[in-house]
């Protein structure tokens, strides 16, 4: 079972390598990867795609900056957002707003695994930690 | 009222300045305290993590796109999907003087219930043992107060001698002798008023342990007033694997303390083999490699890193490391035995038949051995058993043959008599460390033949009446004994004298 996990993985980073171009995910490769993977069926081909679905999904996320906020976002502010996240990671990353009421003000940006808080539930959690 | 109300305004001004970068990742498997989480791209390696929930895990296998962080602390309430942040910190334990006389965990928590420990100082739980430069050979004494070991294997500060035994030999008795015979050193030197004195405090590291045993060490130790001296780390054999695993390394931060602030410590680990079979369970779940008898191919550095880490310092203090091993069935060619005795300078090998026989301690002189040798022993201890090692393992020797035949020479016979009487006289009970002085007193007193005319099965009561003689009625003698730490012409006459006055009314 683990080697099966073991060799499904490596196929799907193999697929995976194939699907960016430039830098970034291509949506025609991927397309391309899925008809194959249909029309092959290799084997273990569902632990296969979900191998690679987290790939491109982690792939997409360092491309998106996802905007949560408690208050009211205009366009403007998600737009500086986004040119601000570009200029620090080097590459187009697009913003997304997502609103999230637990936050109580303020907001929260996810680009890939990295998280800027900026919100109140955020710094009484900090609050709480250090009291 | 208003203050608090302006410190917490304050203190969300502070935070509120500008936004909060972390790094996260999130949980794909939980499993035997271990984690595997997709993200945390920045991690380093032996970062603390931390779970929702207040737990906290440390990155040990960082792979392409996962990370694999062994948790410490409370994981039920852990799921797939939630998220852990990164830290930034290394993990560190409360260090100081504020530790002796407690009992805490592998992270440094009381768990005494004495109340919090007011700590000043932490030190990361992993450091970079001392370099060559600044490293100073051994040469000061650690007195056991087993006179077996102080007369034939000694140990000095900053040595690291293992001891080696099957299970149920007296391994860890003969090190809380040690360390109930340094508070009992610390005692008498601190109240001399000695400016040169170092009193050599203790840390105590459970690996693996039951509970009660734990407790029972502590009740020893607070009967014997050496709690006030000592530091226990306890991860007993309920804690999970990530606790059995850093508890050796946790004892070894607060031990440096003492070391790097000019003081002089004694670690004991108890045991490493425990310890091993905690990180091969932490490496085979982390689906690291597995090598020989399923250990990970690090398994050595495992312990030559933590080892390593106890030094004499040029200019500082020292850390002596006395670590346990238990083998099966006397196999000391074992795979994690060969190991750390590879890694020590030396060892004390204790044998299950001369327990079973009633030697206790029970050493194997012919297997024992420290490789700092008599360097680390005072010219009184040398003046009165520097031979005794030899003639131990002769005797050893001569009576394997003595068994096949029973017509032995005068020579002979005397040789063995004097071995079976020097036997005799190392029998020593637990938890009863002997101060230097009177061991050099006793051992004077067999050199010089006292003990012959005694009937071999009288030798440990004639033992003991000379321990009572020395304690009760020439304290005076020890004393000097233990200030002059050598036998010159005046101090053998007044032994001899001592010792026939002792004669004399043993012999009434």
């Amino acid at each position: 079972m683990a080697s099966h996990a073991k060799i499904a993985e490596l196929f799907a980073r193999q697929l995976f390598k194939l699907s960016v171009v430039g830098g970034a995910v291509s949506a025609e490769q991927v397309a391309g990867v899925l008809a194959y993977v249909e029309k092959h069926r290799p084997a273990n081909s569902v632990m296969v795609l979900k191998a690679y679905h987290r790939l491109v999904a982690a792939e997409l996320a360092k491309g998106e900056a996802v905007v949560e906020h408690a208050g009211a976002v205009d366009d403007a502010m998600l737009a500086a957002i986004a040119a601000l996240m570009s200029r620090q990671y080097g590459r187009p990353v697009v913003a997304t707003a997502k609103p999230r009421a637990a936050l109580l003000a303020g907001l929260r940006v996810r680009v890939g695994d990295d998280v800027y808080e900026s919100s109140i539930a955020g710094q009484l959690a900090a609050l709480a930690s250090a009291v | 009222m208003s203050t608090v109300l302006e410190q917490i305004e304050q203190q969300i001004a502070k935070l509120s300045g500008k936004g909060v970068k972390k790094n996260t990742g999130n949980i794909r498997t939980v499993a035997d305290g271990v984690a595997k989480i997709d993200g945390l791209s920045d991690v380093m390696y032996n970062e603390m993590v931390q779970f929702p929930g207040g737990a906290i895990g440390i990155a040990l296998n960082l792979e392409e796109d996962e990370v694999g962080c062994v948790i410490l602390g409370d994981l039920s309430s852990l799921k797939e999907g939630d998220e852990v942040t990164t830290t930034g910190r290394l993990l560190s334990v409360p260090v100081g003087k504020e530790l002796l006389g407690r009992t805490v965990d592998a992270l440094g928590n009381p768990v005494d219930g004495k109340g919090p420990i007011d700590a000043k100082e932490f030190y990361p739980v992993e450091r970079i043992a001392p370099g060559v430069v600044v490293r100073k050979s051994v040469s000061q004494a650690l007195f056991t107060g087993i006179m077996a070991i102080d007369s034939m294997i000694p140990i000095g500060r900053g040595q690291r001698e293992l001891i080696i035994g099957d299970r149920g030999t007296g391994k860890t008795t003969i090190t809380i002798d040690t360390i109930i015979n340094q508070a009992r050193i610390n005692r008498v030197g601190l109240a001399s008023g000695d400016a040169k004195f170092r009193p050599v405090y203790s840390i105590y590291v459970a690996v693996g342990q039951k509970n009660s045993n734990i407790a029972r060490t502590v009740t020893a130790l607070e009967a014997a007033g050496a709690l006030e001296f000592t530091t226990i780390v306890a991860a007993p054999a309920a804690d999970n694997p990530a606790n059995l695993y850093l508890a050796p390394y946790s004892g070894a931060a607060m031990g440096e303390w003492f070391m790097e602030n000019g003081m002089d410590a004694l670690i004991v680990y108890d045991d490493l083999s425990k310890h091993a079979v905690a990180y091969r369970q932490i490496s085979l779940i982390l689906k690291r490699p597995s090598g020989r008898e399923a250990y990970p191919g690090d398994v050595f550095y495992l312990h030559s890193r933590l080892l390593e880490r106890a030094a004499r310092l040029e200019g500082k203090g020292s850390l002596t490391a006395l670590p346990i091993i238990e083998t099966l069935a006397g196999d000391v060619s074992a795979y994690i035995s060969t190991n750390v005795i590879s890694i020590t300078d030396g060892q004390i090998f204790l044998e299950t038949d001369l327990f079973n026989q009633g030697i206790r301690p029970a050493i194997s002189v012919g297997l024992s051995v420290s490789r700092v040798g008599s360097a680390a022993q005072i010219k009184a201890t040398k003046q009165v058993g520097g031979k005794l090692k030899g003639e131990l393992a002769q005797f050893r020797e001569l009576a394997a043959f003595a068994q096949f035949g029973s017509d032995l020479d005068a020579k002979t016979k005397a040789q063995l008599d004097r071995g079976n009487r020097i036997v005799e006289l190392f029998k020593q009970p637990a938890f009863s460390p002997l101060p230097i002085e009177l061991q050099v007193a006793v051992l004077f007193a067999m050199q010089k033949g006292f003990f012959e005319p005694i009937d071999i099965r009288k030798v440990v009561e004639a033992a003991v009446s000379l321990k009572s003689f020395f304690t009760t009625r020439k304290d005076a003698l020890l004393a000097e004994i233990r200030t002059k730490a050598a036998l010159d012409a005046e101090l053998e006459a007044k032994l001899q004298a001592a010792c026939e006055e002792w004669k004399s009314s043993f012999a009434a």
